[in-house]
């Protein structure tokens, strides 16, 4: 075995770990299969859709649920459940990619601030404030004005301001970790930086991280329809789980079912999200003993 | 002063307890961590009780007051009769006027003790106006009589201070102001030297034998430590485990111990002077380490606009060899500099001034790729075993990265290999698959020896690394120090605050006062004439020897 082969070792056994402890976490084992439905369900919407999302029925009007339209109809006659279905597209790539985007940067920034400390950490945190300071719907409507309008930016740009508040949650944790003597440890072992922050830094401060991710995924699904409602995301007849809650926000009174539909579906996201937030970051601890 | 006296109250005896079990519920289980214990005490007497960390011995203490956090921990059997008051059958407001006035406590750490936001005045005048009712003019004089009392100067003055201004000696000075102040029958108190430096451990044991005397209160003085307790207790309770393995006067305990874990706490305690070693400095070998005065500052506090911040020094002009093989020792006491020597020499603090030569190599301008290279020949061993190991790796794999950086090893020479570095330090194999959580503190402290022993460095620095210990465990690490030392000719620059571990390890030893290096002989000479007035002043406040008990047929 090489000395690769050697450092893949440690990411074998603290994944491997991570998800043995992760399997007998009951709780989180359910949310992550609902959570897999629901993403296979999105996949699966063009073939799967009892209608096509845009087909309008103004004739049939909005209707509450069906033998025919399980999810109801909305005032145009389009088949509610479709529109989740394929709402949900938009919203959990947004909220994945997003979240996704914002944890790397965050990640890595935060760390390498923490880390390396004195006027490298001076300087990255006060870009960090800065950026905090900019308006987010000027920052995205830059962004969007600059390079054209694409769902993909949109993600991009979502991610882009959400890696701000990671960056700084990283860093508190790393300058704490630092800190401890495994560290030191490391350092005299003549580790090279990277590989102190690789093994020794950040598993150490996945805990917290984690579940800030997961609470970043529904922020980033709402922002989505904000920025929908400006005219910069989803566009009509496009749909997602943010613009069909708005529109049903609008019609609350008259036709209930179109904001109970779309929010339940962003509920039950959201509740497993949580659950698998709390059993991944168990997960990561060894020392927490499973049940 | 054992159990076998008659049972019942007994109301010409202070304090007398029968029979006591604590007992601590986790999961549905009771686990007993005090069993059935008993003692007496009268007026003007100290009871001993000794044990390493998790022997039971501060729950006992807090058992007979009821500050057990219940319904966890409870007690489940047994008596404790005070004045001939059953103790455990009273209800929390009988207790409470008991508390803190009748018997007092002192505890370990003076500074999580004493309440922040409070002036230390305001904190003694509270138990006498709660308990006697003491008007607030008449309270503030007890408080500052009080002060004076336990030797802070200016108490009128130092009464208006908030606990963070007082040292932690001066700070557990206050605390048994705070304790006496209600002038007690019982004090007792928890290990209430642990986390002092040795020379104002002496000061406080002489100040608490002054005031008993003084007072002719009775006193329970709990310690991990055997030899304070016999410089202050008339009885000795032994605990191990929960069990009294044995308990007597503290003459006849110490001269003759009968349990066999009583001789084996005594011979735990690192005793005598460690005769120079075969490679003592008349050899002409080159040092492998060559220290020329090394200076360290810290960046001091400014003020955003005011005057710029002064640098404060925390060693300075410090230099000193190690000869292949060889032990130095350095002592010095919280805040003299220790641990910044151990940091700067490994350059994991930035040196302001001074030279530091490893073998050849002089590592003060290496750039960062070479140091890294460098490094590898000297590595740390550090004093808490809790923080010196990444959690979230098993042994295996932090020994693994400690080896194999440069070498290219297969799998199955890498697990020998492993194996071999853990039984070099008194390890299983199977320890290799485990996480550093599922071990105890020395046992920890063992795997982090097996690191530094990894890259087959030719120099360990050990920062203290039994005081987090208890005493036969440390007792085992010194062992297993002296023993790689021997075999491997591996040299230590061994730091600790302990003289007799210091002593019993240490071939040379460096004493280090506020940043400067003070004395440095060898071990013999250093005990037997030291030449500074600051080692005859640790000499001096180190508890005295236990006679070494007598031979056993």
């Amino acid at each position: 075995m090489t000395f690769m082969a050697g450092k893949s070792l440690h990411a074998n056994s603290l994944l491997r770990d991570t998800w043995l402890r992760l399997r007998c976490n009951t709780m989180a084992m359910a949310t992550l299969t609902v959570l897999g439905i629901m993403v296979l369900l999105a996949l699966l919407a063009p073939w799967i859709a009892p209608y096509a999302y845009a087909d309008q029925n103004l004739a049939l009007g909005a209707t509450p649920p069906s033998w025919q339209h399980w999810a109801g109809t909305d005032p145009f006659g389009r088949d509610l459940l479709t529109r989740i279905l394929y709402g949900s597209r938009i919203s959990l790539a947004v909220g994945a990619l997003a979240t996704v985007v914002a944890l790397i940067i965050g990640v890595l920034w935060g760390t390498v601030a923490g880390y390396v400390g004195g006027r490298v950490d001076a300087w990255m945190m006060r870009i960090v404030d800065i950026l905090y300071a900019l308006p987010f719907a000027i920052f995205i409507i830059l962004l969007t004005v600059t390079f054209g309008r694409s769902l993909l930016l949109l993600f991009l740009a979502i991610g882009c301001v959400e890696w701000l508040t990671m960056a700084r949650i990283v860093r508190g944790q790393v300058m704490s970790v630092r800190r401890l003597d495994y560290v030191a440890a490391a350092v005299l072992l003549g580790l090279p930086p990277w590989r102190i922050m690789a093994v020794h830094v950040i598993p150490n401060i996945l805990g917290p991280v984690v579940v800030y991710a997961t609470l970043t995924i529904p922020n980033v699904i709402l922002l989505e329809s904000f920025l929908s409602f400006l005219g910069l995301g989803v566009q009509p007849p496009g749909s997602s789980w943010g613009v069909l809650i708005a529109h049903g926000v609008e019609t609350l009174e008259e036709y209930p079912w179109l904001l109970v539909w779309p929010a339940l579906s962003l509920t039950v996201t959201l509740f497993c999200l949580n659950f698998l937030g709390d059993g991944l970051r168990d997960a990561l601890d060894p020392r927490v003993a499973t049940e | 002063m054992t159990t076998d006296a008659a049972p019942g109250p007994d109301s010409t005896r202070l304090l007398r307890v029968q029979d006591l079990s604590v007992a601590i519920r986790t999961r549905g289980h009771d686990q007993v961590v005090v069993d059935r214990i008993g003692f007496e005490l009268d007026r003007g007497h100290t009871l001993g009780i000794v044990g390493e960390s998790g022997s039971g011995k501060s729950v006992l203490c807090l058992g007979l007051l009821g500050l057990l956090p219940r319904p966890q921990v409870r007690i489940v059997r047994g008596n404790a009769w005070y004045r001939g008051l059953d103790l455990l059958a009273q209800p929390e407001p009988v207790l409470r006027p008991l508390r803190g006035n009748r018997i007092s406590f002192v505890f370990q750490d003076p500074l999580s003790s004493l309440n922040p936001y409070l002036t230390v005045g305001a904190q003694l005048e509270e138990p006498l106006r709660v308990h006697h009712g003491t008007s607030r003019a008449e309270a503030r004089d007890r408080a500052l009589e009080a002060l004076a009392e336990v030797g802070i100067r200016e108490p009128g003055r130092r009464s208006g201070d908030y606990p963070h201004e007082f040292s932690g000696g001066m700070r557990q000075r206050v605390m048994i102001a705070m304790a006496l102040i209600t002038r007690p029958d019982i004090l007792i108190a928890d290990e209430p030297t642990t986390a002092l430096d040795v020379t104002v451990q002496a000061q406080i044991l002489a100040l608490l034998r002054e005031l008993q005397q003084r007072h002719g209160m009775a006193m329970i003085f709990v310690s991990h430590d055997l030899r304070v307790v016999s410089a202050i207790a008339d009885e000795v309770l032994v605990m191990q485990a929960g069990h009294c393995v044995e308990a007597g006067s503290t003459r006849a305990l110490f001269a003759t111990p009968q349990a066999g874990y009583t001789r084996q706490l005594l011979d735990a305690v690192p005793q005598g002077h460690k005769s120079p070693s075969s490679s003592s400095p008349e050899h002409p070998l080159d040092p492998l380490l060559r220290v020329r005065h090394l200076g360290v500052t810290f960046p001091g506090h400014g003020k955003w606009f005011g005057t710029p911040p002064t640098p404060i020094a925390a060693i300075a002009d410090v230099s000193l060899d190690i000869r292949p093989g060889e032990i130095l020792g350095v002592v010095g006491e919280t805040g003299s500099g220790k641990s910044t020597l151990a940091r700067a020499i490994v350059r994991l603090v930035a040196t302001e001034a001074g030279s530091v030569q490893v073998g050849q190599q002089d590592w003060s301008n290496l750039d960062a790729v070479a140091l890294r290279r460098a490094r590898r020949r000297v590595q740390m061993v550090f004093q808490d075993p809790y923080s010196s190991l990444n959690p979230r790796m098993t042994v295996h794999d932090c020994l693994a990265e400690a080896m194999s950086l440069e070498r290219m090893l297969p799998a199955p020479e890498l697990q020998q290999r492993i194996a071999g570095l853990l039984a070099d330090v008194g390890l299983e194999a199977s320890a290799a698959g485990r996480y550093p959580h599922e071990f105890s503190g020395g046992q920890r402290q063992r795997i982090a020896i097996a690191r530094a022993l990894a890259p087959e460095p030719d120099l360990i620095i050990a920062d203290e690394p039994v005081s987090a210990l208890d005493v036969t465990i440390q007792a085992q690490i010194l062992e297993l120090l002296l023993t790689l030392n021997r075999r491997r000719g591996l040299a230590l620059l061994f730091i600790s605050h302990d003289l007799s571990v210091i002593g019993y390890i240490a071939d040379r030893v460096a004493v280090l006062y506020q940043g400067r290096l003070v004395e440095l002989a060898e071990t013999n000479t250093l005990f037997a004439a030291p030449a500074h007035e600051y080692t005859r002043a640790l000499l001096a406040a180190m508890p005295p020897a236990i006679q070494p008990a007598p031979a056993r047929g």
